[in-house]
């Protein structure tokens, strides 16, 4: 736990150090803004001061003292100045924000990919989702507003005071004693924000997985008669929503309250007291003096919304800098990388050579509670031939394709390729040697001719015609309102079951690797299709060695040895099937 | 990218008003909240606008030797202002965040409505996108638009008429300069912004999509060695993404900047008719006074032109919310609500013509079948031949184009979806489980089954003794989609649920789908005992030779063949 804490604050650390240096361009000009606004204000002050003394004629002080002309134009030049830097400062930081938001999301994305299909058993696709798409945009707000807040809350402030102990150092008095008020009620009502921030997103995860997984399922929902109850349980997960982040702005409101009152308790002072000063300083002093007396106060006045503007902008983004927490907790919680031990090679493969693969002793464990899943198994095959896992569902058919496309390692036991031990070769040139086809193939969002040309990209129109051949795809080609070019959606939609599969062993073909994994290839397909599905599958076995998991009797037609697996273990090797 | 027409942009922006109209009809229960909040902000922009204005006065009377104002007042406006301003901020944002939560709602039961079918073409992760992310934005209608307006629209005449006192022509510049930052210029960057339309919640959506592809095809991604790839594409749409944010946030940087010239412009004013040039002197302590006025007016609207910037995106959030209500089927014909239900379960087909697609072809042209109650049937057919949508059209997932689908000499279309629902139970080829426990995804047939009728219908579905062999039982996880039991497990706890169901009609459609033969085989051998006195409408492709049936049929060429 420490250990995970250690990390958290490592990458966090990490993340400031990495924003800070993006936004000091960010920084240095707010610098520069506060100072200009100063020196506006100093114009103002010194319109206002002359005119108001101008008129204190009772005592005969500054009758007939002209209002001077100068600061007009120089409070011209200094505002487009600084609208001019306010508008560079903040087109600077949004870039950078852009910046390290691509950054995350690239790690975050390459982890995902890194760790593979056991990613999922951590954590629902939606909950992924949220973290490489909504977490990280809303760490923006840490990267833009946060990174230079932290620095100009302390630099702007102490500028601005400095300035104002010269013209007017009682004022300046108040304002530094006024200031330091800040960081104690931000160190108060900090802490409480950071943990409401963290339980808010997690209600939002919450509420984004639900609604995922319900709408994936939705037309069971609804023909289940149950769209109330869901809608009901969805409103409350919504309403949990509401409750923790109105927890997060309570307190945010009330800590920029907090500055407000510093603020007000500043202004007043500021008034009550020059004011007073000024009063007493009509009578005894020369008109210039109660002139530059009245500008001073003046100028201390209207720098006040300047001096605790840096400071509510530290108030704003103080939930930011919770946010990235919560971020670093969960970018942490992936799973490490299935990182392979110690050296690996490629290992090369001439193309009339083929693959033979033996399991030797292997055992695997999911979960210790619910004892192995793979038993002290041991098989191998020879290149270009085939294997054949029968066996009930739960057996362990699955767990030996996820071993042999090594998104998992076994627990005991070693798995070879050619002899070599397959831990020790290369990922790619791994992924080169395998084709792999599941029960139910992914398509991706997107048209038919790049769900094909996923296995290869860059293939030629002539490869593609012939693995659509190959797998028959043609037959239904003409069927489709846009032919090869039609758009699927997510699921798959608009593709029968048979359909999908011959997009996938148009794939396989494409890839034309030497080992072929076939995974219950035709578990959700009906006897007629199956059987077509089966002959095009036959000719893609021809030269290759190929491992097929099946219970269906049409599959048990493969030439090839078969392997009973029962619980874990091999229950009888029937030889060559006929 | 070719520049809308300017009738397109128009058409847009009507459908975008359309779609704000439809919005705001859905948060109607809040409008006593919402209305409460906007008084509460004004009472704050007032309270904000008397502190401002005395605190001036005060200073300025001071350097003149006059109390104007007193300490005690000016503590009171001070507290109130800080106290409304907090209390007017909670208030409204959770007024907001109720209607938005009432707004998920809404949107997940419209959904629902259309979705008898599956989500179709429709993404799931841009539907996602849609809940969350475009629903949020709409929080920006209220409290980034409608409640700055409101005070603007106050503030407004307050300000011109206080200045007039001074200097007429001062006050109607000022006036003009405040209704350009608080009015004119918001409304000319919302005509900008709506422009560029839905862009920026399309690449969102794309975003989304791409990651939540990537996530779920992790297993092909990984076996065709296509990670670099995938994450090349979905760098792209995150590029777009960002292209986009960044060419909104130079505007927004960029009309921030107009409308501080606004404020600075009307400060100059002030300061040049308190030094007499230009205008007419005006006293310098009225000068001071409204000097901190016009400051606390212009800094208050200061967001406005911002929001505008973001009223395209809101509009574009609230087309994409409401677009999924209008998307459902209906029947060809309206059909006035049935006022008696069906007593009797008898299922009639008569003369139905049906086809999914106008560019598709007829799955029937004048299709009729009659399934009396309380019999075991089968329809039996190759792939293709319409036996899915025949149970697509028995639940209402779809419409006939023609003809009609009776029970108990009842058209269905006049029956309530939820009668229907409750009166059949579907096992389809593409049953969900949902990422939570067995039993819950069991109860989702029965949501008030008691234990022992879950392991019953578990043990006729022959899965009771595979759960009965995890260590949390009936609360193990199922995890998403089921990963966590085998395709053949997962397969049967969906069956467990369908069996559960007290339904009078049972469809299960191709139910050995996964199964062994062994398993396939004691399934229906079950089936025989189960189902007593309901109907039982079996789906497949062929029969295994256990079933005991009264009737079977075989569909093809959009006719029903008795066997």
């Amino acid at each position: 736990m420490s250990e995970s804490k250690a990390a958290i604050k490592a990458w966090t650390k990490t993340q400031a150090r990495l924003g800070l240096r993006a936004v000091r361009p960010s920084i240095v000009l707010g610098i520069v803004s506060s100072l200009a606004g100063a020196a506006q204000f100093w114009c103002v002050a010194n319109i206002l001061g002359p005119a108001l003394t101008d008129f204190v004629t009772p005592s005969g002080h500054g009758a007939g003292a002209p209002v001077p002309v100068w600061p007009l134009p120089a409070f011209v030049v200094i505002a487009l100045l600084r609208i001019a830097i306010n508008f560079l400062s903040e087109n600077a930081s949004a870039t950078a924000g852009r910046r390290a938001r691509s950054r995350l999301r690239n790690e975050v994305l390459g982890s995902i990919v890194g760790t593979g299909p056991a990613v999922l058993r951590h954590a629902h696709s939606g909950a992924l989702a949220a973290l490489a798409v909504d977490r990280i945009e809303a760490l923006d707000g840490y990267f833009t507003r946060w990174a230079p807040a932290s620095v100009l809350w302390v630099a702007s402030p102490f500028v601005l005071a400095v300035l104002t102990a010269f013209v007017q150092p009682r004022a300046a008095l108040i304002l530094a004693l006024c200031g330091l008020f800040v960081p104690f009620a931000q160190a108060l009502f900090g802490i409480g924000a950071a943990v409401a921030s963290r339980k808010q997103f997690l209600a939002m995860t919450r509420l984004q997985a639900r609604f995922l997984d319900r709408m994936r399922g939705i037309a069971t929902i609804v023909l289940a008669g149950r769209a109330d109850d869901e809608a009901q349980r969805l409103g409350q997960a919504a309403d949990d929503l509401r409750k923790r982040t109105m927890k997060i702005l309570r307190v945010a409101f009330l800590s920029s309250a907090s500055i407000d009152c510093a603020m007000i308790v500043a202004l007043i002072l500021i008034a009550l007291i020059d004011g007073r000063h000024v009063q007493a300083a009509i009578h005894t002093t020369d008109a210039a003096t109660f002139r530059s007396m009245v500008t001073a106060s003046l100028f201390a006045l209207l720098i006040v919304p300047e001096f605790f503007a840096p400071l509510r902008g530290l108030a704003l983004a103080y939930q930011d800098r919770a946010l990235v927490q919560g971020a670093a907790e969960d970018i942490l919680a992936l799973p490490a990388e299935v990182a392979s031990t110690g050296e690996t090679h490629q290992l090369r493969v001439a193309a009339d050579e083929g693959v033979a693969i033996a399991f030797e002793n292997v055992s695997f464990i999911w979960d210790e509670a619910r004892g192995r899943a793979l038993d002290d198994v041991s098989f191998s095959v020879a290149a270009g031939e085939t294997v054949i896992l029968s066996g009930p569902s739960g057996a362990g058919k699955s767990t030996v394709m996820e071993l042999l496309l090594g998104f998992i390692k076994p627990t005991a036991g070693r798995i070879t390729f050619n002899g070599v031990d397959m831990q020790t070769i290369a990922p790619t040139s791994l992924m080169r040697l395998i084709s792999w086809i599941g029960q139910r193939p992914i398509l991706f969002a997107g048209s038919l001719r790049e769900n094909i040309l996923f296995a290869r990209p860059d293939a030629t129109e002539e490869e593609l015609e012939q693995a659509i051949r190959a797998a028959s795809v043609d037959g239904f080609l003409l069927s489709l309102p846009d032919g090869i070019e039609t758009m699927i959606g997510e699921g798959g939609f608009g593709l029968s079951g048979g359909q999908a599969q011959r997009i996938a062993i148009a794939r396989a073909y494409l890839k034309n690797a030497p080992v072929l994994l076939l995974d219950e290839p035709t578990a959700y397909l009906d006897p007629v299709t199956e059987g077509d599905v089966f002959e095009s599958l036959e000719t893609l076995t021809r030269n290759r060695t190929v491992i097929l998991a099946s219970h269906s009797t049409a599959l048990q037609e493969f030439q090839g040895q078969r392997i009973e697996l029962s619980n874990g273990r091999i229950a009888g090797a029937g030889g060559e099937a006929a | 990218m070719s520049r809308p027409s300017s009738r397109d942009v128009a058409a847009r922006e009507r459908a975008d008003r359309d779609a704000l109209i439809r919005i705001v009809e859905v948060w109607r229960p809040h409008a006593a909240r919402l209305t409460m909040g906007l008084v509460l902000s004004l009472l704050a922009v007032l309270a904000g606008l008397a502190l401002m204005s005395s605190a001036g006065l005060r200073f300025a009377g001071a350097a003149l030797g006059m109390v104007l104002v007193t300490a005690t007042s000016l503590r009171v406006l001070g507290l109130g202002r800080i106290v409304l301003r907090y209390s007017e901020r909670l208030y409204a944002h959770d007024a907001m965040f109720r209607a938005l939560a009432t707004l998920r709602v809404w949107f997940f039961r419209s959904l629902s409505q259309g979705a008898a079918a599956g989500l179709g073409f429709r993404r799931a992760g841009d539907l996602l996108s849609r809940l969350v992310s475009d629903i949020e934005t709409l929080d920006g209608l209220y409290l980034r638009l409608l409640l700055p307006l409101a005070g603007a629209c106050l503030t407004f005449p307050v300000l011109v008429l206080v200045i007039c006192n001074a200097n007429s022509l001062l006050g109607i510049l000022i006036g003009i300069l405040f209704a350009s930052s608080a009015f004119i210029m918001p409304l000319a960057a919302a005509r900008l912004s709506r422009k560029e339309g839905a862009g920026l919640s399309h690449a969102q959506a794309a975003l989304r999509v791409g990651v939540l592809d990537l996530v779920s095809g992790m297993r092909e991604i990984r076996a065709f060695g296509a990670g670099p790839r995938i994450i090349d594409q979905v760098n792209s749409a995150n590029s777009r993404l960002l292209a986009r944010q960044a060419q909104l946030s130079r505007r927004m940087a960029f009309v921030g900047a107009l409308s501080s010239v606004c404020t600075q412009t009307a400060l100059l004013l002030l300061l040049a008719a308190i030094a007499g040039i230009g205008f007419d002197r005006i006293p310098a302590v009225q000068g001071v006074g409204l000097m901190f006025l016009t400051f606390a007016c212009f800094e208050a609207v200061s967001g406005l032109t911002r929001a505008g910037m973001l009223a395209g995106n809101m509009g574009a959030a609230a087309h994409r919310v409401v677009a999924i209500a209008d998307e459902h089927p209906r029947p060809v014909q309206a059909v006035s609500p049935a006022t008696v239900m069906p007593t009797h379960f008898d299922i009639a087909f008569e003369h139905v013509a049906f086809h999914w697609r106008a560019d598709r072809p007829d799955v029937f042209r004048d299709f009729s079948l009659t399934i009396p109650a309380g019999s075991r049937v089968a329809l039996l057919g190759p792939s293709g031949a319409g036996k899915s949508t025949l149970a697509a059209l028995l639940l209402k997932a779809a419409f006939p184009q023609e003809g009609q689908v009776l029970i108990g000499g009842v058209d269905i279309a006049s029956l309530p979806d939820v009668w229907l629902r409750q009166h059949i139970a579907w096992l389809s080829q593409a049953t969900h489980l949902f990422d939570d426990t067995i039993r819950n995804n069991l109860l989702l047939g029965r949501p008030d089954a008691d234990e022992e009728a879950l392991w019953r219908a578990l043990d006729e579905a022959a899965v009771g003794d595979f759960v009965r062999t995890l260590p949390d039982t009936l609360d193990t996880w199922l995890g998403e989609g089921g990963v966590k039991v085998s395709g053949g497990q997962g397969r049967r706890i969906a069956l467990a649920r369908t069996l559960l169901s007290e339904a009078p009609i049972l469809v299960l459609d191709e139910p050995a789908t996964g199964l062994d033969a062994q398993t396939e085989q004691d399934f229906f051998l079950t089936l025989n005992r189960v189902a007593q006195g309901r109907t039982v409408i079996l789906i497949a492709h062929r029969l295994t030779g256990v079933e005991q049936l009264d009737h079977v049929w075989r569909i093809s060429g959009g006719e029903a063949v008795p066997v």
